[in-house]
């Protein structure tokens, strides 16, 4: 054995015997471990750390720390780990980690899935602890058959010794005696056999059968269905309500008030959602209560026009540029609210004992949905297990926790578990949206196409202060109300009044070097809630950046691609993706009635241009064909990637065409698919993905496929019809 | 009392008889393979077949199974015997969050008994019920495509460049 003495950052710890084996902890790097094992063993096992589970019969068991929502997380971290283990994450069982802070995602301190950030942040460390366990195996096997380690080769879940093959699982009472070796060294990337390899979804089986698990399919003993009748304006609360008749209705067990509406309980859903139409409720007035759509367009144009907005950044003098540039282009652009629309409808199912709380959902932030029930429950912590299922989708939309605090307030007043299930209608009026944002963007550029000065504004709702509003409550269960409150308050002031909330202007300038510009921001917000929606700000910025580049060059006369390339001096990497995106569309032939629009946008560390093909009939835009050219750094599972941007196009392309959550009287307008259309397979492209092949550590992929697909659709369209259209969703005049 | 075949199982139920079939099927039988996404048949996660054609259950009411046959994703093929569609999601790395791809398959399950070769324009028309929100409709086209023996109808293949 190695011997090595244990660092604070990366210790061992025994806490107690399972079966034939023991269960030790890892912590990884920034992680702190307390509290008790976070894996519920149930047969016998070695549990080397947080993330590993080897049997005896040689089951290998991967405890996933991040969520999965289709972006393939559970198949790319599985291929991290068993790439230095020396198992095939197909031959893996891959199950989603319990709530522990051993799963802390290293960058966000708190166990949570969003940002694009899950396989760049566990990439190094689940790599040291799959080769730390796989060191561990190979010292307990030279122990047990008397040969040095030295001439022990590992192959897929087996020691071999010469021509003999011994599973892993013969090891694990050996190795649970002897200390994990630490720092073990990493496999060079050219010895790598799974990452980089096209490999099939571990959870492809499952969800092609039904049988994979989903919050909305928990199924408790005795367990009671809730709907909540909640107010049309955000926030408002109930005046005065009449649920006299729905009290009477088949099936109706109880009626509640909760904070976000009055909540209906019945012995099947559909008794609760039909009880729930004969409630009548009067709700309080609130500012949002007169507000429509238009009026938020005004507003943030006004914001703008009266020079409301604060400074993000700059660099050089654009002001000193602008007055030497010999053209100025300046013009707005504007993006509406938005909802995330998953699939699966929001639910959560709570079960609540003298010894503890157990809740099955799809959360991203599993993290806060511990620390929220363990503010509202008052239960310890460790009583408080979090059974996170697949997620029928995220989007951003199950990093809020509103859906967790619902069944808490039910749950605590009924006694008995009970399934809380959103209507698509909750969903699509009773949301979290993407913030309207009006951007206005003057820019010059000289005749060989070089970008001199360079304003970009934005107003609009800022998300970071409204989801810490949703998110603190979890993040910090044992701070007082009082002062929480003080710190969201504090927050919005910041905001409102000092600071630039970053994810309100990211993307405006950093894709391309720019050599002076000024980036600002005035914070409209008409009290909508707004939240993280997949790529977050960059899902509008890029629109108005990447037209922009399109207007610059018919104004200059110069071809879009070259223009862009002419402004990527210090940025290599956008560079290359943007000259290998050039000549794919130089290539391209297209029918006569075919244009080819171009965009590109770098997010999430990834950079990514896209070429949309595009023809419009009648007044219809149809988009054709996608290309899309990423550069991700190494790409674990491309096959993965290739999904992501089709998805993320697809994603896109309802937004582009259709997206559009309107408000009268401050209530959303839309209400199902028939009024928020998402886009069908009769309506959706072909895409065709090019990877640049890389070695550099990997970056984001769940959300950089979907900023530059709506500009590129529209600098076609542009080509067209000669239409410059600003306004997403994109309609012709 | 309404009896129907459920997956080749005769079985009852007692309650309001409008109560919509996806509610029975998953609450009642407990088959949770058949998802709710919208409530208003119009996203398709809840197809079934009934007496072999695909239909929206979520706004079925379940007196209109009465006496016919039910197939539900658990009834049409499962992990250790797939249906060739099933077999053909798992090639192709279809799903990604998985939450329509119940009814995804079921849709084209019923379009494969219709027509075995179907052409991308039947594919196209009849899977446009069942809206995918991630986005998986390249892989969902050549998965059925294959089995339709036409897999020439879309070209999935990416080309790769080096840098």
């Amino acid at each position: 054995m190695s011997g090595q003495s244990l660092s604070r950052r990366h210790f061992l710890k025994t806490s107690g015997m399972v079966g034939g084996g023991i269960v030790v902890a890892v912590a990884l790097p920034g992680c702190a471990f307390n509290g008790p094992h976070p894996i519920e063993v149930t047969d016998a096992g070695f549990i080397p750390n947080a993330f590993l589970q080897i049997a005896p019969d040689n089951k290998i068991t991967f405890y996933c720390p991040s969520d999965e929502m289709g972006q393939g997380i559970r198949t790319g971290l599985a291929t991290i780990i068993g790439e230095e283990l020396d198992v095939d994450p197909a031959n893996m069982l891959v199950q989603a980690a319990g709530s522990h802070e051993d799963y802390n995602n290293p960058e966000f301190r708190v166990q949570g899935t969003g940002g694009s950030n899950a396989v760049r942040v566990f990439y190094q460390p689940l790599r040291q602890v799959g080769a730390d366990t796989r060191a561990l195996l190979l010292n307990a096997a030279a122990l047990d058959l008397g040969i040095p380690s030295e001439q022990l080769l590992t192959d897929d879940g087996f020691i071999v010794a010469g021509d003999r093959r011994y599973p892993y699982g013969d090891f694990v009472d050996t190795a649970s005696s002897l200390e994990m070796p630490v720092a073990t060294s990493l496999k060079a990337p050219s010895n790598f056999q799974y990452i980089g390899a096209d490999a099939p979804r571990v959870d492809a089986l499952a969800k092609a059968t039904g049988t994979a698990s989903f919050g909305i399919d928990t199924d408790l003993p005795g367990m009671v269905y809730a709907v909540v009748v909640r107010p049309p304006v955000a926030g408002s609360k109930a005046l005065k309500f009449d649920d006299s008749a729905a009290r009477i209705a088949p099936g109706v067990l109880d009626i509640v008030a909760v904070s976000s509406g009055i909540a209906v309980v019945a012995e099947r859903y559909w008794q609760a959602y039909q009880a729930a139409k004969k409630i009548t409720v009067d709700w309080e007035k609130r500012p949002l209560s007169s507000v429509t759509s238009t009026q938020v367009r005004q507003d943030l144009s006004a914001a703008l026009e009266a020079n409301d907005d604060t400074e993000s950044s700059h660099v050089g003098d654009p002001e000193k540029a602008f007055a030497e540039a010999d053209r100025i282009l300046e013009t707005d652009y504007y993006a509406p609210f938005l909802a995330h629309a998953p699939m699966e409808p929001l639910n959560a199912t709570l079960r609540i004992t003298e010894n503890g709380a157990d809740l099955w959902t799809g959360v991203q932030f599993v993290g806060a949905a511990q620390g929220v029930l363990e503010r509202l429950t008052g239960l310890p912590r460790g009583d408080i297990k979090i059974h996170n299922q697949f997620l029928g989708g995220g989007f951003g939309r199950r990093a809020t926790l509103s859906h967790i605090v619902e069944v808490a307030e039910i749950a605590m007043s009924i006694d008995k578990p009970v399934q809380l299930l959103w209507s698509r209608e909750d969903d699509l009026r009773h949301g979290f949206y993407r913030p309207a944002a009006m951007m206005k963007i003057k820019a010059a550029a000289n005749n060989e196409g070089r970008i001199t000065a360079w304003q970009a504004r934005r107003s609009g709702a800022n998300i970071t202060a409204q989801t810490m509003k949703n998110a603190l409550p979890g993040v910090l269960p044992s701070l007082p109300t009082g002062l929480l409150n003080g710190l969201v308050g504090a927050m919005d002031y910041v905001f409102d009044n000092w600071a630039v909330d970053a994810s309100s202007v990211e993307g405006l300038h950093e894709t391309y070097s720019l050599p002076s510009y000024r980036v600002s921001h005035a914070s409209v917000d008409h009290g909508l809630p707004t939240t993280f929606w997949r790529s977050v700000g960059h899902s509008y910025t890029s629109f108005a950046v990447e037209s922009m580049m399109d207007e610059l060059a018919e104004a200059r006369q110069i071809d879009p691609v070259a223009l862009r390339l002419k402004n990527l001096e210090d940025k290599p990497r956008m560079k290359n993706v943007v000259a290998q995106a050039g000549r794919l569309m130089a290539a391209m032939t297209v029918p006569e009635n075919h244009h080819l629009g171009f965009a590109a946008h770098s997010s999430f560390g990834t950079d990514v241009a896209q070429i949309a093909q595009v023809s419009v009939t009648d007044g219809n835009i149809r988009v054709h064909k996608v290309t899309c050219v990423v550069d991700c750094g190494l790409a674990v599972n491309p096959d993965i990637v290739r999904a992501q941007l089709e998805g993320a196009v697809m994603f896109a392309l309802t937004a582009t065409l259709y997206g559009q959550i309107d408000l009268d009287d401050g209530a959303v307008v839309q209400s199902n698919f028939h009024n928020y259309p998402i886009l069908r397979m009769n309506e959706s492209p072909a895409v065709d993905v090019v990877i640049i092949n890389s070695q550099t550590p990997p970056t984001g992929i769940g959300e950089p496929g979907v900023p530059p697909l709506a500009p590129a659709v529209a600098n076609a369209v542009y080509r067209a019809t000669g239409q410059r259209l600003r306004d997403l969703p994109l309609k012709l005049a | 009392m309404i009896t129907f075949s459920l997956n080749g199982d005769s079985v009852s139920f007692k309650g309001d008889p409008n109560t919509p079939l996806l509610w029975v099927i998953r609450d009642d039988f407990k088959l949770k393979g058949s998802k709710f996404g919208c409530g208003a048949g119009l996203c398709g996660a809840c197809t079934m077949h009934l007496d072999g054609a695909a239909i929206k259950t979520c706004v079925l009411p379940v007196a209109a199974a009465a006496n016919k046959k039910v197939t539900t994703i658990e009834g049409l093929g499962n992990p250790e015997a797939l249906h060739p569609l099933q077999a053909a999601w798992v090639k192709h790395n279809v799903p990604q969050c998985g939450y329509c791809q119940s009814g995804q398959i079921m849709a084209a399950a019923a379009l494969i008994a219709d027509k075995p070769d179907a052409s991308s324009d039947d594919i196209d028309q009849a899977m446009s019920g069942n809206i995918c929100r991630c986005g998986c409709y390249p892989r969902i086209k050549a998965a059925i495509a294959s089995v339709a023996g036409n897999s020439q109808s879309y070209d999935a293949t990416a080309v790769e460049a080096t840098s």
